[in-house]
């Protein structure tokens, strides 16, 4: 990856803060999660390789930008999205973001995995970051707070 | 006001190889296909709003190029928070140029809120460092290379006539083929 784009929650900030610490990735600070869907479009047409790390509230913003964007142009976009609202989320008004989560994903037939901590998350990143390459179009990994500890 | 197309045509006539050229979506990448542009040109033709910050992606992956992007009014007013992140990131190689007309132009014509937008003070206060009004061709001749070469993040707002009888020719390019096309050398 050449560069980042986020905003943040509490588990994204976790991942943001030890990205900024990488000499080959540029983090933005973005203001909106479609922002941060084209600012990485942009990299990535630009020889770069963009990635887009937000909460899946922010996801939900997304929708027009994926079909809009990513499908239409056929732009490799990597996505890694805070789970907030699965069942390892303790705070209890996450909870009807994470009821949808997966069935948003499904219905805008957007490619997604679930990190599994108990296995090679690493590996699961450059899975995600490969198959977006390969499908040419979006791919996101759902993490847990419990994935960045 | 000064129409669309003398505007959109020496904007073109002064871009170089080094620029890259990113276009909202409606008349302006409807136009292009017809105009001789020396810059590598990427043309939106949905996702309004996604101009600016796919050419500020481009800026900080590219900053050897001068990143020019095309927006209207009707785009920006959904998402004007990306004003504040492009003032944030500060790239030194970008120009965004703003066409005002008040209307939502290739949906049909409707009219925008009314709501009397000033889109440079915006520009200004949320921390764009470069901010010119364009009247007409004659100063836009003047602004655009004063804004290359700022070396700021810089946005030009272009007062721009609405023609509902505009002829603007239909897309001439599907999204395919100007993915495949786009490179920046």
């Amino acid at each position: 990856m050449t560069l980042a784009a986020s905003v943040p929650d509490t588990w994204i900030g976790t991942l943001v803060r030890t990205v900024r610490e990488s000499k080959k990735i540029r983090v933005v600070d973005a203001a909106r999660e479609e922002e941060a869907v084209a600012i990485a479009c942009g990299a990535g047409l630009a020889g770069g390789r963009g990635a887009v790390l937000i909460q899946n509230a922010g996801l939900f913003n997304c929708g027009g930008v994926l079909a809009g964007l990513v499908e239409l142009y056929r732009i490799p976009c990597f996505f890694i999205v805070s789970y907030r609202g699965d069942g390892r989320d303790p705070v209890y008004y996450h909870a009807p973001k994470g009821r949808v989560t997966e069935p948003t994903l499904s219905a805008w037939r957007v490619p997604f995995a679930i990190a599994d901590r108990a296995a090679d998350v690493e590996g699961q990143v450059v899975r995600g970051v490969e198959a977006a390459v390969e499908s040419r179009g979006p791919f996101v990994l759902l993490i847990s707070g419990e994935d960045l500890a | 006001m000064t129409p669309r197309k003398p505007l959109l045509k020496a904007l073109a006539g002064m871009l170089t190889p080094d620029d890259v050229l990113v276009s909202c979506l409606g008349a302006n990448a409807r136009y292009l296909p017809h105009l001789t542009v020396p810059a590598p040109v990427f043309a939106l033709c949905d996702s309004m709003g996604a101009a600016i910050p796919l050419a500020l992606g481009m800026a900080l992956q590219r900053p050897d190029r001068h990143v020019v992007a095309l927006e209207g009014d009707g785009s920006l007013l959904m998402c004007p928070n990306v004003l504040a992140t492009v003032a944030a990131a500060r790239p030194s190689n970008l120009t965004a140029l703003l066409w005002v007309n008040g209307h939502y132009e290739s949906s049909g014509g409707q009219a925008l809120p009314s709501a009397p937008v000033d889109w440079v003070a915006l520009a200004k206060a949320i921390g764009i460092e470069h901010v010119e009004r364009v009247a007409d061709v004659a100063s836009l001749r003047v602004v655009f290379p004063r804004a290359r070469t700022a070396r700021k993040a810089a946005l030009l707002v272009l007062d721009v006539a609405f023609d509902p009888n505009e002829p603007i020719p239909p897309y001439s390019e599907r999204p395919d083929e100007i993915r495949a096309r786009f490179k920046i050398p």
